[in-house]
């Protein structure tokens, strides 16, 4: 099997517009959620970290975010590598606007003209675990010699399905994001556009070794123990390592008051000791199915940095679990967990050089 | 270059006018409130997991769903509804390919490795299949609502197959023929084994 590098790295959220200035604004504790207005007895207003750029068009703007976090990540034109969509509403935002019709051929096709891509397209949508599933599919075909060139693309931009879905199902914050707080109260959703170029030719500092995605269907809408532990079982497994080699864990906690306790738990039964944690959805809000690439492209930046978000909220001591006060010492072997809507629970191991 | 045995399989383009009475019949009841897109992709699991002569799979199988079009009748509801209001919950869910996924492995009573592909080029998505299995293989289906519906399923097994001849595909639907018994996947090509023919 081949190594898999993780060459490059494109990111616009809330936070900024590319890798740099999000993680100043994370450093600087920037990251303040706007807000969002949805229809209806139920509906009225609820924070939302939305992307600071321009709105005049659904479509052109999709198109320059995805330019910009290509080339931020060092994409060629013309690339011939394998291209992975990950996203949980495509560009249904365009479809609502009237801009287009719903239709993921288009959508793709879309994309591969904006990147001028010449090698095969795979879409994916598992939710929020979209990129994280993107990324195994990348790891799969390079390590095999399939390919030796893919981008994971997560894509997750205004659209009121997904925020009208997940304020009716009762699960979005009123207020803010407080990952595994005392006082946590929902999920603030968030824009993220994200880009991860993985090589098999190519190295740099950052090696992927693998990770694990475990669908259980006992919860359609949250999150499985036995499947949190299951994932984390499998991805050690998969990646040769044991649970004591692993760092520091970037967790899902979104602030939900059941899949942060059961993701707490997962992490309580498959490690002695638990890692350090670190969580970015406070900062960025949840970015659905480009979570997986955004979270990564950040965090990745902020142990290269020794930087970590802050938590404004009191963590909930009965969850057994913490965050770190700082980025440990000689980071090597980092998880990066994300969990979603059909019962699916994903994480991914990362190896710094 | 990876050879998978096809041990199951599902064709349904379209189903049998029956269909949703031979699920209930295998569910045990009427499905309720997951969508008729779920359903239709639930029936054609099922009824491949069946021909199979399995109940559940193993643990190091994966579970691939591909669709052309997806929850679109669901989504189109639902954003007929947004305009005014927030949607039904249920409904929303029903919008989600991934909840298909999760009522597979739930009826399978299984955990493991599932995603789902919006119009994923054949020949790449078993590239794919043929990269990510282990000795478990494949339950791969394709489902659509469009032109009368189709729920078609194989499941595949990794194989040496030996003293089988593999002759090039000509068109994607040629792999649910009932005469190709095996795929031989590379980079460049996929054959179509035949059993019964070769040595």
């Amino acid at each position: 099997m081949k190594p898999v590098y993780l060459c490059g790295r494109g990111l616009a959220c809330s936070l900024g517009l590319d890798v740099t200035t999000s993680l100043a604004a994370l450093r600087k504790g920037n990251s303040e959620a706007g807000s969002c207005c949805l229809p209806g007895n139920m509906g009225g207003r609820f924070p939302y970290h939305a992307i600071a750029y321009p709105r005049s068009d659904w479509n052109e703007r999709a198109r320059e975010l995805v330019q910009r976090v290509a080339i931020e990540a060092g994409v060629k034109p013309g690339c011939s590598g394998a291209l992975f969509l990950a996203s949980s509403s495509f560009d249904i935002g365009a479809d609502e606007a009237g801009a287009t019709q719903r239709n993921y051929s288009a959508f793709s096709d879309k994309i591969v003209a904006w990147l001028a891509w010449t090698g095969p397209v795979y879409m994916i949508n598992t939710a929020c675990t979209s990129s994280h599933n993107a990324l195994l599919a990348a790891h799969a075909l390079l390590r095999t010699g399939e390919m030796e060139e893919a981008l994971v693309l997560g894509i997750e931009l205004d659209n009121l399905l997904t925020l009208g879905g997940f304020a009716a199902m009762q699960l979005l914050s009123p207020d803010s994001s407080k990952p595994f707080g005392a006082q946590r109260n929902g999920l603030v959703l968030g824009e993220a556009v994200a880009a991860l170029r993985l090589s098999s030719r190519e190295t740099s500092n950052w090696k992927m070794l693998g990770g694990a995605n475990v669908v259980d269907g006992s919860q359609p809408t949250g999150a499985s123990l036995a499947a949190v532990t299951s994932m984390y079982q499998r991805a050690l497994a998969c990646s040769g390592l044991a649970a004591e080699q692993i760092n520091l864990i970037k967790v899902q906690a979104a602030g939900s008051p059941g899949n942060d306790a059961i993701e707490a738990q997962g992490m309580l039964a498959a490690f002695n000791s638990v890692p350090a944690l670190v969580s970015l959805k406070a900062a960025m809000g949840h970015t659905m199915g480009a979570s997986g690439a955004a979270e990564i492209a950040l965090l990745l930046a902020c142990v290269e940095q020794g930087v970590l978000p802050a938590y404004g909220d009191e963590v909930d001591a009965t969850l057994g679990v913490t965050f770190a006060k700082n980025i440990p010492e000689s980071v090597r072997h980092i998880m990066a967990t994300i969990l979603g809507f059909g019962g699916s629970h994903a994480t991914v191991v990362l190896e710094k050089a | 270059m990876m050879i998978f045995s096809i041990s199951g399989r599902c064709i349904a383009a379209p189903p049998p006018p029956d269909w949703r009475e031979q699920l209930a019949l295998t569910l045990g009841a009427k499905p309720r409130r997951i969508g008729s897109w779920a359903e239709l992709g639930l029936y054609g699991a099922l009824s491949c997991m069946a021909a199979a002569g399995e109940t559940t799979l193993p643990q190091d199988a994966i579970l691939m769903l591909a669709s052309r079009r997806g929850t679109y009748t669901a989504t189109d509801l639902v954003l007929g509804q947004i305009r005014d209001d927030l949607p039904m919950p249920l409904a929303f869910l029903q919008t989600q390919p991934s909840q298909l996924l999760a009522l597979i492995a739930a009826r399978l009573n299984w955990q493991g490795h599932a995603c789902f592909f919006a119009d994923t080029e054949l020949h790449a998505l078993l590239r794919l299949a043929a990269a990510q299995a282990g000795a478990g293989g494949v339950l791969l289906g394709w489902v659509d609502e469009m032109d009368g519906g189709s729920s078609n399923w194989l499941r595949l097994r990794p194989d040496a197959a030996a003293g089988i001849d593999f002759m090039p595909a000509t068109a994607n639907n040629e792999i649910f023929l009932p005469a190709v018994s095996h795929l031989r996947i590379s980079s460049a090509h996929l054959l179509l084994g035949h059993a019964g023919i070769g040595a």
